[in-house]
């Protein structure tokens, strides 16, 4: 192996120069004598034979050079040295290569952390082996109808099904079954403390389908699905939140709703299990008993997961390598159909066909749509900022070489050859792309964590090999346009020229002037759109945040509660009424009330429901609307206004007649000239009729962006079966100062019940644009940074340029130019620059806005204000950077700026 | 006096050395001594060349290099030819052989 043998030699060389010099010099050394002894023995003197030896020869000294520089290892080493020389150089000025380093690495970072985004949302494959087999099982159509389905019903499948598909051998190395325990979490408790945790229950083959690895212990076997086994595997970081990564955590006994589970395994790090855009915390076998049915569905006991018509189950396919797509849908869809159809009697001909259909794992399942044009316009914005920041490195390297135009001018004199000037100002660029890349990626690391933070996702953007890929190929990008685009100014300056005039400054190269402008003023046009597009994205937040709610808002707190000891109705209502009553007496409390579902969560109740006196306008005999449970004091704790009517009370028990609140809406849509109130709204059952005994005002339900619709207000325990509900707290100070009290009170009422999500009411309706928000706030930050990158590019280009003319102004001013004149001289240059750049980014900013229409919100891609106020704020910028310039122009005194030269 | 040392041909200098080596075992000046009697004086070896040509046959394995004693007493890097530096040496002797018999024929019968 010659090629081994040549690097370790020429290792040897380069870390142990000494010793292999020393050698050198050694047989140099022996060879040198032993010619002269020779020339000796001819008869000559030491003295003439060394110089004959010399003349025949050559210089031993010049020998070991071009010895030493034979071996691959001299490049190696003259890198090396050109790398300590830049870093000298690069000390020598520690503020340009900090102000360098750091707009480097903001761009970079910023680059890197939305990336990251895109990459986990977009282009990421589960972190599992040969992830490309995997294939989610959907149903683009819907479920057959005459079915129990869930809020996925896209792809939830009965157990008849799973059954059917899980022997396709031909198709699926593996089928793996899985189903949410809840919609979010739920009661989960070690020892003393209940907590709530993400729960999946799971087939027997789920771990060892999808090849998922242990940390510790192990996964589950067929056995454990048959039997519905007691036994739990946790995910890794909820072993290292809840267990401290302590090893005794296998054996433990973990009560979920309170029945106890064995923790045998726990999941190697990174898995964050298969649900999208969440992280589940564990894993139990597919259950039978009624309190752990999937999705927290209560009802009768036969309706659990295996219910042929209880399509609760999601799937997760392996492919067997080799088969394709549509090979394999092929070859499925026969079974499915007819295990679809298992226990639905006959399909009817004339009903939609249902169809199973494949998607990939790639990316987050179901964000992909909503995601893609947003995260890309997010990349487009970081990348201008990338471009600004680019274009300022540059110009300082620019500036910084301009000034080094002496010390280029001495170098080339003494025979530096112009492929060596560029190999050290290339190395120069490297090391500073280096820094820049080296500090982006740790803001990338905190600016990713904040991203996933402000974004509601629960799953870590990865900063995988892909985006390590992503920011080496910008970084290199940025070196290589870096190194070349000062070369041309440095040594294209003339030799002669440079080193005769005393004034370093004096060549002065119209051309660079001009090529400067020319990129401050792409700067400043990349600065415009990007403020235009946050302006845009900024009102949108504004609009949502100005909607109007309904109530009062402020000094809310809202929590969940799942009683799940508690079954009947009977039971329900009294927990519920013992829960208020102990919250009432509260210290801190001013008024508490219940509700199904949470105001602002996104979630909703629709119902049918037929109302005395109106006349359906559909073929239907009942008309849709919005529904929700309420306790007392509804109106009174959120602050929602009574127009006619009451509130409802404590008195509207379970035996008392049924009642029910309408909003405004429903009163003007279906009464608009009588009164809604003593009117009824039921259902065909007499027992199911509620009188209206209140008109309430409009207030927003599921979203703060929804428009207004028919609401009923059912008092929860008279719309049976009663269901989990939610607790609103109204108070005067800190709505979260109340968690640890509320705390007391659960444990007091059963030590299982852990506070669920428990939140601000502004934080949950702040919820339904979190989207909005996060784009606002990026979107301000990279404004901010493109200001300032600006800001100090215009600043330093003025200043330089003001440096430079310091000997035209004091000529003007000794021959009367007033002061006004030579500020007008300055400052006319900035408003130019920033004329031009407005010329250039304005038609760009209109067609770029187009495609964000999507992202906005209450206000159209071509708002004027935004665009005026973008201006306006570009314009206020080039004012401010030519300001200090402007000034020290004005002050030259042209005395000392004529002695100057 | 014989004529003015001329420079080598491209590309034998490596072999020349090989050849040398395949005698017996040397340092670098008898190499260079070697090459210079066995060539009548024709071929004069500069030390950069020398050197650089041992030390590029030495990472390819071709020789091998040890430290020992002159007839003088005085340390010297030794070197020998390697089993590898064998095999090369006949091979490129071989395709010189053939160059050189086809340079020669061309040659001759220009002038023929």
């Amino acid at each position: 192996m010659s090629w081994l043998r040549n690097i370790a030699s020429g290792l040897r060389s380069l870390f142990r120069r000494q010793q292999v010099d020393r050698e050198l010099d050694e047989e140099l050394g022996a060879y040198l004598e032993m010619a002269v002894a020779e020339r000796m023995r001819n008869g000559l003197t030491h003295k003439e034979a060394l110089r004959a030896v010399r003349l025949e020869r050559g210089s031993l000294e010049l020998t070991k050079e071009v010895v030493r520089s034979g071996g691959w290892e001299s490049v190696v080493d003259t890198l090396w040295r050109d790398l300590l020389f830049a870093a000298r150089m690069l000390r020598k000025s520690p503020g340009f290569t900090l102000v360098a380093i750091l707009t480097l690495a903001l761009g970079i970072g910023g680059n890197t952390a939305v990336f990251s985004v895109m990459n986990t949302v977009l282009l990421r494959y589960l972190p599992l082996p040969n992830p490309q087999q995997l294939v989610f099982l959907r149903l683009p159509n819907g479920p057959p109808d005459g079915l129990s389905t869930t809020g996925d019903d896209d792809r939830s499948f009965s157990y008849p099904v799973f059954e059917a598909l899980r022997k396709e051998h031909a198709v699926f190395s593996d089928l793996m079954a899985y189903a949410p325990l809840a919609v979010d979490k739920v009661a989960v408790r070690t020892g003393e403390d209940p907590e709530e945790a993400e729960g999946d229950m799971v087939s027997g083959n789920f771990f060892s389908g999808l090849g998922v690895s242990f940390t510790r212990g192990r996964g589950f076997a067929l056995e454990d699905e048959t039997a519905h086994a007691s036994v739990v595997v946790l995910s890794y970081s909820y072993w290292t939140t809840r267990f401290g990564r302590s090893p005794s955590a296998i054996g433990q006994t973990i009560y979920v709703k309170g029945v106890p589970f064995t923790v045998i395994g726990v999941t190697a790090q990174g898995f964050y299990g298969i649900e999208p855009a969440s992280s589940t915390d564990f894993w139990i076998p597919l259950q039978n008993r009624p309190e752990l049915n999937a999705w927290n569905e209560e009802g009768p006991l036969s309706n659990l997961y295996s219910n042929p018509k209880w399509w609760c189950i999601q799937l997760i396919g392996r492919l067997v390598p080799g088969v394709t797509e549509s090979q394999a849908l092929a070859k499925l869809d026969p079974d499915f159909q007819s295990a679809a159809h298992i226990g639905l009697g006959t399909p009817d001909p004339k009903a939609k066909k249902t169809i199973l259909a494949f998607s990939s794992t790639q990316g987050i399942q179901g964000m992909r749509d909503a995601y893609q044009k947003p995260i890309q316009i997010l990349l487009a914005m970081v990348g201008l900022v990338l471009a600004i920041a680019c274009a300022n490195v540059s110009m300082l390297l620019v500036a910084r070489n301009a000034t080094r135009a002496r010390e280029f001018s001495v170098r080339m004199a003494l025979g530096a050859g112009r492929g060596r000037l560029l190999r050290q100002m290339l190395t120069e660029s490297f090391l500073l792309v280096g820094g820049g890349a080296a500090l982006g990626w740790m803001f990338a690391i905190s600016g990713s964590q904040a991203l996933a933070a402000w974004s509601g996702m629960e799953i870590p953007f990865v900063l995988d090999s892909r985006v390590l890929l992503f920011t080496l190929a910008i970084s290199i990008s940025c070196a290589i346009v870096f190194g070349l685009a000062p070369l041309r100014s440095a040594v294209s300056v003339p030799v002669g020229v440079t080193l005769k005039t005393s004034n370093a400054t004096a060549y002065r190269d119209q051309r660079s002037s001009w090529s400067g402008k020319v990129v401050v003023a792409s700067q400043m046009a990349l600065c415009l759109i990007l403020l235009i597009g946050s302006g845009l994205l900024v009102r949108s937040l504004r609009n949502y945040q100005g909607l109007p709610v309904g109530l009062r808002v402020d000094g809310l707190l809202v929590f969940g509660t799942d009683p799940f000891s508690v079954h009947s109705d009977e039971e329900k209502e009294h927990f519920y009424q013992n829960l208020l009553a102990r919250l009432r007496e509260t210290p801190g409390v001013e008024s508490a009330t219940l509700v199904s579902h949470r105001l602002g969560s996104g979630w909703g109740w629709n119902s049918v429901w037929a109302i005395d006196g109106v006349k359906p306008q559909g073929p239907f005999s009942e008309i849709g609307m919005s529904a929700n449970h309420i306790g007392p004091d509804f109106c009174h704790t959120l602050g929602i206004p009574i127009l006619r009517g009451r509130d409802v009370a404590d008195a509207d028990a379970r035996s008392a007649p049924k009642v029910v609140l309408v909003n405004e809406t429903f009163a003007k849509r279906f009464f608009p000239k009588g009164d809604a109130l003593g009117h009824s709204v039921g259902k065909k059952e007499p027992e199911s009729r509620f009188t209206i005994v209140g008109v309430i005002g409009d207030s927003k339900y599921k979203r703060v962006d929804e428009k207004a619709k028919p609401t009923l207000y059912f008092p929860f325990a008279q719309n049976t079966p009663i269901p989990n509900m939610q607790v609103e707290l109204r108070t005067q100070g800190n709505p979260e100062a109340l968690i640890p009290s509320v705390h007391a009170v659960l444990h007091g009422l059963d030590p299982n019940l852990p506070i669920q999500k428990p939140l601000t009411q502004r934080a949950q309706f702040e919820e339904s644009y979190s989207q909005a928000r996060l784009f606002a706030r990026l979107s301000i930050f990279f404004g901010v940074i493109a200001v300032l990158l600006v800001a100090t590019g215009l600043y330093g280009t003025l200043a330089y340029r003001v440096d430079r003319r310091t000997s035209e102004i004091g000529v003007r001013m000794a021959l009367g130019a007033q002061r006004g004149q030579v500020l007008w001289l300055i400052l006319r240059e900035s408003l130019l620059v920033s004329g031009a750049a407005i010329v250039a980014g304005v038609p760009v900013a209109i067609a770029g806005t187009r495609l964000m229409r999507s992202m906005l919100f209450g206000v159209q891609p071509g708002d004027m204000i935004s665009f005026l106020l973008a201006l306006f704020g570009v314009i206020l910028v080039a004012l401010a950077a030519s300001i200090i310039p402007a000034r020290r122009a004005m002050r030259v005194d042209p005395m000392v700026a004529l002695r100057y030269e | 006096m014989p004529d003015k040392p001329s420079d080598l041909v491209q590309g034998t200098l490596d072999m020349l050395i090989l050849k040398t080596l395949a005698l017996e075992p040397m340092h670098g000046y008898g190499i260079s001594v070697r090459i210079e009697q066995m060539s009548k004086g024709v071929f004069r070896l500069n030390a950069g060349s020398l050197f650089l040509a041992i030390q590029r046959l030495e990472r390819d394995g071709l020789i091998d290099g040890e430290w020992k004693a002159t007839e003088n007493n005085r340390r010297a890097r030794y070197y020998i030819l390697t089993k590898k530096g064998r095999k090369r040496l006949d091979s490129e002797t071989r395709e010189w052989g053939r160059q050189a018999a086809a340079i020669a024929r061309i040659l001759e019968a220009s002038e023929g």
